[in-house]
């Protein structure tokens, strides 16, 4: 029986980071993820865009408190390919 | 942060991430300092008006301790959710307990009114269960024992029956079930945050 091969898209550090982090909440913003990445402004900006065009991801602009604001949650696309990269994970362990 | 993971490394920070952000709770010390120090006056204003009030007149300190906590609560609840970070569904849920609890609470007051009984032993019991509940979705030990609390001091006022004993023991049970966890939960909070 083969490995199930890993999502490219999930299989990053900051990527995987990020969705580890959205899965267990409803939204969550940027600063949030910067701070508990703790990655730069800029290769989260990147990434975040990457886990946009996968669909994975849904970015919000807005404001709040009268300052600009960028919430991200995750689509149920990005669900589904978390738990399928979880699953292959767990198989290459065993 | 953009290297290559091998399996073990993946799962790791998938547990480590998820875990950071499942302790990403709003700030819910402020409520329970908030109402442990209105609900205390109100308790000893009612003891201390029961003898000279007359109708509507008992019920006020718990009307006036309720309107001022609702429109704190209200307008700080708007505040921090202006300012939260992170949308939790553990707040929404633990939100969701309170409300009922609320609503709850009102019909058992409105039902003892118009029987002309006395709510604080139910009352008591009942906070026991959205306090028990909320430390054991937060994690929070001291907020699981403040639910325990209530729920003991209301059987002692049932067995002790008498107003003195009512009024040292709804203090106590608010003083040890929501203060005391409230200034923990207050100092939690800050440690997570400067984390």
């Amino acid at each position: 029986m083969g490995f199930a091969p890993l999502d490219p898209v999930l299989h990053n550090q900051l990527r995987l980071a990020v969705v580890s982090l959205l899965i267990a909440v409803d939204e969550a913003d940027f600063t949030y993820l910067l701070e508990r990445t703790g990655a730069t402004r800029g290769n989260l900006s990147v990434q975040l865009t990457k886990l946009k065009e996968a669909g994975y991801v849904q970015i919000t602009k807005g404001y709040k408190d009268n300052y600009p604001n960028t919430s991200c949650r995750l689509t149920k696309a990005g669900i589904k390919a978390f738990e399928q990269y979880v699953k292959a994970i767990k198989g290459y362990l065993q | 942060m953009n290297t290559e993971l091998t399996p073990q490394e993946s799962l790791r920070l998938i547990e480590s991430m998820i875990g950071h952000a499942r302790r990403s709770f709003s700030r819910m010390s402020f409520y329970f300092l908030l109402w442990g120090v209105l609900l205390i006056g109100a308790m000893i204003a009612a003891y201390l008006l029961r003898e000279n009030a007359q109708g509507w007149q008992n019920g006020a300190p718990w009307g006036v301790a309720g309107a001022l906590g609702g429109i704190i609560s209200a307008i700080h609840g708007a505040r921090e959710s202006r300012r939260e970070q992170v949308s939790n569904p553990m707040d929404s849920t633990i939100s969701w307990l309170w409300g009922a609890f609320v609503i709850t609470m009102l019909l058992l007051i409105a039902f003892t009114v118009v029987g002309r009984s006395d709510a604080t032993v139910a009352i008591t019991m009942l906070t026991g269960l959205p306090t028990f509940l909320t430390g054991q979705i937060m994690r929070f030990r001291p907020l699981q024992f403040g639910g325990v609390l209530f729920w003991v001091a209301g059987i002692a006022m049932l067995v002790l029956h008498s107003a003195l004993a009512t009024l040292v023991l709804y203090c106590a049970s608010m003083l040890l079930g929501y203060i005391v966890p409230g200034i923990l939960l207050k100092r939690h909070e800050d440690g997570l945050r400067a984390a």
